[in-house]
């Protein structure tokens, strides 16, 4: 009877002690789980995968330094993708602590890419293949004048070129040339999106969300008006699951490191050590009533 | 040269949109004009250019270039009475189409705005509502309300803080004063104050936001005279720590186990720091009563606190704390407002339910 | 009259915010723009002072009483006075320079840089700690004392399961499950309790504009 009494009210930091154990041993000594993708996931994959070649893919850094844990692999996994089928590629922040983000996920998969690339025209070259267009506001602004002339909203990209003149942006000239956007988002951006570039353009939409955020956009993926959804970091390892299958069908088996899948032994074990406590506190419990009645 | 006229007609081949119109925008401020059109069907079609010329006027001026989805753009840059005219040009990447210019319109600011009426007939109606009950509760002052287990638990828990000779805290929630959880915060902090004030409990509120930490100083101070208590109060009760969120729940964090007080209120609106808050509280031992209109942090308050207001009851708890016939009167109104929405969703639900049964087609 | 006039400007200024909303034309909106522009952000950045005032004040007092962990204090005043001086003389970054240098070497601590290494990183640390804060209240918060916590039980356990691939592999529509458990019950939930909230907002705006409501005043 003490001991199960005793468990019901044990000292908090044993379970802080076990969550740290939990969530540090599998970054350390790595498992790997499969990620099985679902629906909103395999919707977006799918769209973006099978975009007709002259169609561009334009993602929209609307996120901060707090949510980049679970945000940065979806941006990662969405370049990967995008550089592994050969489509144009163009990015945007609409928050201004996201411009860095944008820049190191920009920088850390164009160095994988060329790493591999045994010529020129397999390297993947800013200006060419993809531009980074940085920060400009109001939002409202960017999100009607991207419709009519990108280069107009943004004359020159996050280094200072001018865009107009740049090969990549001949071939991505407004939402016209855009495949589909996709905002990755904190906060309700991709709304905005939704209500001002979809409605007057019918340009097709994602987004990348935090997983605490999911719940209040299913309504827009059921209606259609989101292509697909990334939701939190098991949403970003769903989709590096199946990037990775597709790279390895195009001949790219690299086996590229996925924040998102990696953190998903982590997120899984604390899981299971939450329901383990769960569990174990309702049998003691139990037995404690029990026993006193 | 008949063959090459064939060929260049062939070669033209953008339908230009039609039907462009142009009217002052009603119930706006002015320097609004509307322009519409009906769509070119073409499927080349890029987009349309939107031009203006002012009566009298002798260029045309680019306003924008709209998708091609569009069919009605707004000139926000229109100088109330000046007459102005309006044409569309449909463009493809080679070729464009203009449309016939439409008539002269003028842009007029109005005095009242006719599409906010049915919010004018439903803010009267609830308005009327309350202040019926409102009324009424001068005449009868024993309505009854239902108990609130979390405001039931305020005198015991402050009781509570007393007899143990530790502190109160009180935290007014991290939103500013514009927020109406952080008025009914501040409302149930006038009444916690009177209660420490007269228990001889001391009291510790800290801020996020300045104008709130200004507003809570004097609420407290009053309640302590008004008890009679004007000596008890110090300025150390209510106090500024910082405006960023993680900072704040630090602080607090902080404030609770050092301090180590036997109650905590945790009353307004919070964000993510919520559960860091109520968690740690709950570690040192106090009783924690929340309440929040947050809806995403509700989950966390109830599984950590011993009470939770949920969403209205937070309104409702100034009422309840101070027993005023006519704030329970408006709890009243309130409540009577609720059924009436809830007849109308029903009966709203049920009439769409009616008007798209397949039956009716044939009726 | 130390009550009436605040009711007074209550009524006056309740008043013309709700004929701001009907009435469309320039002279009024021009006028409620001029007070939430001007005159808001002015009452504003005086409240700051005042909340600066409130922060070394406090920690004046505990210095000078010796209180527990003053040392604590004079950590926070300096921290205070230097950031301030760096924020008004050392300009935001090394391509936006202030008056005052703010590098020493390849040292810099411009205001960029302590938000970046410092602000940013302590804000994630304290985030962070939800993790193990959400672990200690699931253990001690979801027992199966009656009907509903039960329920509250068993949804928290299938969305969390539902959550990993494990979920998949134990039952395999449990994912699917899940997130019907969010997309239909949850969303109701949430739109029911927001209903309530609306209607609880208006009462108790309508009650302080009228007066009735005067907890805010402070003393009844």
């Amino acid at each position: 009877m003490g001991f199960w009494k005793k468990l019901q009210s044990i000292d908090r930091r044993w379970i802080y002690l076990v969550i740290w154990l939990v969530v540090m041993l599998p970054l350390i000594f790595p498992f790997r789980i499969k990620s099985v993708a679902t629906p909103p996931v395999k919707s977006l994959f799918t769209y973006i995968d099978t975009m007709p070649e002259d169609k561009a893919l334009i993602i929209s850094v609307d996120y901060t330094p707090d949510t980049q844990a679970e945000l940065q692999p979806m941006l990662v996994a969405l370049l990967r993708h995008a550089f592994a089928i050969r489509r144009p590629v163009g990015v945007l922040a609409m928050a201004v602590p996201g411009l860095g983000l944008g820049e190191d996920a920009i920088r850390q998969v164009t160095a994988e890419f060329n790493a591999h690339a045994g010529t020129k025209a397999d390297s993947i070259i800013n200006g060419r293949d993809y531009v980074y267009w940085g920060w400009t506001t109001p939002p409202i602004t960017v999100m009607l004048g991207m419709g009519q002339h990108i280069a107009k909203v943004f004359p020159i990209d996050y280094y200072g070129r001018q865009t107009e003149s740049m090969p990549v942006m001949q071939r991505l000239k407004n939402y016209d040339d855009a495949g589909i956007l996709v905002s990755i988002a904190a906060s309700s951006m991709p709304l905005s999106w939704i209500n001002l570039a979809q409605t007057q353009f019918g340009l097709h939409l994602g987004c990348g969300i935090t997983a605490v955020s999911a719940a209040d956009y299913y309504p827009y993926v059921n209606s259609g008006q989101f292509t697909g959804m990334l939701a939190g970091m098991k949403g970003a390892a769903e989709y590096e699951g199946l990037l990775e299958q597709c790279m390895v069908k195009n001949g790219m088996d690299w086996h590229l490191r996925g924040k998102g899948t990696e953190a998903m032994s982590s997120q899984a074990a604390a899981h299971l050590a939450i329901m383990a406590f769960i569990i174990v506190g309702n049998i003691a419990y139990f037995v404690t009533r029990r026993r006193k009645s | 040269m008949a063959l090459s006229c064939i060929v260049a007609l062939l070669l033209s081949s953008l339908a230009p949109p039609g039907n462009v119109a142009a009217r002052d925008v009603p119930n706006d401020g002015g320097s609004n004009i509307l322009v519409t059109w009906t769509a070119s069907p073409d499927t080349s079609l890029v987009g349309y250019q939107v031009l203006r010329q002012a009566k009298g006027g002798t260029t045309w001026d680019i306003l924008t270039l709209a998708g091609r989805r569009a069919t009605s753009f707004v000139d926000q840059a229109a100088q109330n009475g000046i007459k102005y005219q309006y044409k569309i040009i449909a463009e493809s990447n080679t070729e464009s189409a203009e449309a016939p210019v439409s008539g002269y319109a003028v842009a007029k600011p109005q005095w009242f705005n006719f599409d906010n009426v049915p919010a004018l007939i439903g803010s009267g109606i609830l308005s009327f509502i309350l202040l019926y009950f409102i009324n009424r509760a001068r005449r009868d002052r024993n309505l009854f309300i239902r108990r609130i287990s979390g405001l039931d638990a305020v005198d015991e828990a402050l009781g509570r803080a007393t007899e143990m000779g530790r502190p109160t805290l009180y935290v007014p929630g991290l939103s500013s004063i514009n927020d109406v959880a952080t008025i009914a915060s501040l409302n149930i902090l006038g009444e916690v104050a009177k209660k420490t004030a007269r228990f001889g409990t001391p009291l510790i509120v800290p801020n996020t936001d300045p104008i709130v930490y200004t507003v809570a100083r004097e609420i407290v101070k009053e309640s302590y005279t008004s008890v009679g208590r004007p000596d008890a109060f110090t300025q150390d009760i209510v106090f500024f720590v910082t405006d960023v969120q993680f900072a704040y729940a630090a602080a607090v964090d902080g404030i609770m186990t050092r301090e180590k007080p036997a109650t905590n209120f945790l009353i307004g609106m919070f964000f993510a720091e919520s559960l860091i808050l109520a968690e740690t509280g709950a570690a040192t031992g106090a009783v924690q009563i929340a309440g929040t209109d947050a809806v995403s942090q509700l989950p966390f308050f109830i599984t950590a606190c011993d009470y939770t207001l949920i969403g209205e009851e937070l309104y409702a708890a100034s009422a309840y704390l101070s027993r005023e016939p006519l704030l329970l009167g408006g709890i009243k109104g309130q409540d009577y407002s609720k059924v009436l929405f809830v007849v109308i969703i029903v009966v709203g639900t049920l009439l769409a339910l009616v008007a798209g049964l397949p039956v009716l087609k044939y009726l | 009259m130390k009550k009436r006039l605040p009711l007074i400007l209550v009524l006056v200024t309740g008043i013309f915010g709700a004929v701001t909303y009907f009435v469309p034309h320039h002279s009024i909106q021009a006028v409620d723009e001029s007070v939430r522009n001007d005159v808001m952000r002015i009452i504003a950045a005086f409240s700051l002072v005042l909340g600066l005032g409130s922060i070394l004040q406090h920690h004046f007092n505990k210095i000078q009483r010796k209180a527990q962990n003053w040392q604590y204090s004079w950590i926070t005043v300096i921290t205070i006075f230097v950031t301030g001086v760096i924020g008004l003389f050392g300009g935001i970054d090394l391509a936006h320079p202030g008056v005052l240098p703010t590098h020493i070497g390849g040292f810099s601590f411009h205001m960029q840089t302590l938000y970046m290494n410092m602000m940013v990183p302590l804000g994630a640390t304290m985030f962070s700690m939800l993790a193990f804060f959400m672990a200690s209240a699931a253990y001690r918060a979801f027992r199966a004392r009656s009907f509903s916590a039960t329920l509250l039980l068993a949804a928290a356990f299938v969305l969390m399961l539902g959550a990993v691939p494990l979920g998949r592999m134990i039952f395999h529509p449990l994912p699917s499950f899940a997130e019907w458990i969010l997309a239909v019950p949850n969303t109701a939930a949430k739109r029911g309790i927001n209903f309530g909230i609306q209607l609880g907002i208006l009462a108790t705006s309508l009650k302080i504009l009228l007066g009735v409501e005067r907890g805010w005043l402070g003393g009844g």
